[in-house]
């Protein structure tokens, strides 16, 4: 099974158009990687339907690297009783 | 000038935190339109002579609104059929309330369709508007007024010497005055209220000529019944008015009223403001008349008349509600009744227009409708739904962001509170405006019915859930 890590790095680099191998946890979604306010959208929704989840509109916008995303998804999970 | 020398310092002004914020409710009640209020009296220098104006009266005093949409109203456009003006009439009548806040509304009387209109108009019964007449100051036309059985008529005593020499060519002040006083006479003899309309009053000699007349007439009615005595409509015929203290005459609407009120005597119960818009000053103006002692402002709805227009009567109920701090009987939402039949009827009403155009609470700008997403009174004037029957709305364009879209879909729905749909649910519907701009280079925004279309497609669940709640538009 897929880490949340790599499922984070893939879906972000889906939506972002960039080379998961590029993607480091320390990288800023807007400023690194170039997310514009829509794709930011586009992530959240992303990550929602790959982890099964519904995450906070307001927390998820306000998480702005990989490695919070990682951390943020991994908790949301865990509430939400999603084995990952 | 203001002065900044050492004997008057500078004040120091220290902030007062606070982690509750300070929505200035006493003033800004979402439910009104923002109240006016005033602490203190208004100084205006009059003959070299400090005068005290007490704006708070208005609270107090029967200031009302009358209209002339049929009259100075039609004269901007192609005539009403007797049908739309009746409607109209009766729309009037629904908005004004049960305290006649649109009091008084003026025929012409020079056709058959006018005096049948006349007749249809009053056989609706309604107290408020009050039906009245408007002829020219001649004795074969006051025949009309005897005849359609009106208590009141205006008629045209033009006061500026432009219309006493130039236009009706008298070949003095004496023989207009006397001729004016004739027709008034004529009225006073038969029963009849004369509303005497001092057209180009902004551009007349007041004392050689405005303040003599006007002494004349309260002369003339001294001994008249009360409600017959003589009324004063103050024309601004070329919108030269000007609202602001310090100003001369004839320009100065705070000194034509003092001269009017306090030194001819002419009660502000008997004064009515007319102003024409040709220098962007006409609601401002109407609403000065009534402050300075004026009871009455006359008005036309969504301010159609000659050339640039008259005060917008909707923008006059406003402001009375403003300065009254109460809805007084007013049935605001019969304002969008009224803007919705005339544009059935053809009258332009532009989209950008104060209370009533298409856009006028809607926001583009995509920070804007954030903000409206998360308290509407952010960005809207007032309770818009609740008074005027329209929530305020987005425009999708490439700058309104997610949260417009966010907005746009919520209001569709008539998803409120917990119910909103948040931002990411519609991350698709976000995604196909941004590649509209992005992709495909489109340069216009999107349309209710575009949308509308691509909500379906792109997001059928949120559809088949909601479906049957959507707005019609």
């Amino acid at each position: 099974m897929e880490s949340v890590a790599d499922r984070v790095k893939k879906v972000t680099a889906r939506v972002l158009k960039v080379d998961p191998k590029d993607i480091k946890p320390e990288q800023h979604f807007a400023m690194d990687l170039g997310a514009e306010s829509v794709q930011s959208i586009e992530l959240v929704a992303s990550f929602e339907e790959e982890f099964g989840i519904e995450m906070d509109e307001d927390a998820a916008l306000s998480v702005e690297t990989v490695g919070g995303a990682i951390d943020f998804i991994t908790k949301v999970c865990k509430e939400q009783g999603v084995k990952v | 000038m203001i002065s900044t020398s050492t004997k008057s310092p500078l004040k120091t002004h220290p902030l007062k935190d606070t982690t509750t914020p300070n929505l200035l409710e006493e003033t800004f009640d979402y439910s009104l339109p923002p109240l006016i209020k005033f602490d203190g009296p208004i100084v205006e220098y009059v003959d070299g002579k400090p005068v005290e104006f007490d704006p708070k009266s208005v609270k107090t005093r029967d200031i009302f609104i009358t209209d002339t949409t049929f009259r100075d109203g039609q004269q901007a456009r192609p005539p009403y059929t007797i049908d739309q003006m009746v409607h109209i009439y009766d729309l009037l009548a629904k908005l004004g309330g049960p305290k006649g806040v649109v009091r008084q509304t003026e025929f012409f009387l020079y056709t058959k369709n006018d005096r049948d209109t006349l007749d249809r108009c009053r056989s609706l019964g309604h107290k408020y508007p009050e039906c009245t007449g408007w002829i020219r100051a001649v004795k074969g036309d006051f025949r009309l007024v005897k005849e359609a059985g009106l208590k009141e008529s205006g008629m045209l005593t033009s006061c500026s010497d432009y219309h006493i020499f130039n236009k009706l060519k008298f070949k003095s002040r004496k023989e207009c005055m006397d001729s004016y006083c004739e027709v008034v006479d004529a009225a006073l003899e038969a029963g009849v209220r004369p509303r005497c309309h001092l057209e180009d009053l902004t551009r007349a000699d007041i004392e050689g000529f405005v303040l003599p007349f006007v002494d004349r007439l309260m002369e003339m009615c001294r001994d008249v019944p009360e409600g017959q005595k003589v009324k004063i409509r103050l024309c601004d015929t070329m919108g030269f008015g000007i609202s602001y203290p310090g100003v001369e005459l004839p320009r100065s609407i705070p000194k034509l009223i003092y001269k009017l009120n306090r030194e001819c005597g002419v009660p502000g119960s008997r004064l009515e403001w007319h102003g024409h818009n040709d220098f962007h000053k006409v609601h401002v103006n109407g609403a000065t008349a009534w402050l300075y002692g004026c009871d009455s402002v006359n008005a036309t709805l969504f301010g159609f008349g000659e050339r640039t227009g008259n005060p917008p009567l909707e923008g006059a109920i406003f402001e009375y509600i403003a300065l009254k701090g109460d809805l007084c009987g007013i049935n605001t939402p019969v304002i969008t009744e009224l803007a919705d039949y005339m544009r059935s009827i053809g009258l332009p009403i532009a989209e950008n227009y104060p209370f009533v155009g298409k856009s006028f609470n809607t926001t583009s700008a995509g920070i804007h409708a954030g903000g409206l997403r998360s308290d509407e009174r952010i960005y809207n004037i007032f309770d818009t739904t609740k008074l005027l029957g329209r929530s305020p709305r987005v425009a999708i364009t490439d700058k309104s962001g997610a949260d417009g879209v966010a907005v746009w879909v919520n209001e569709f729905f008539d998803l409120h509170g917990e119910e909103r749909i948040n931002k990411i649910k519609l991350a698709k519907l976000c995604r196909w405006v941004m590649d509209q701009y992005e992709v495909n280079k489109r340069l216009t925004s999107i349309s209710d019915q575009e949308l509308e279309a691509k909500t379906k497609e792109l997001l059928p669940e949120l559809w088949e859930q909601y479906k049957h709640r959507f707005k019609k538009r």
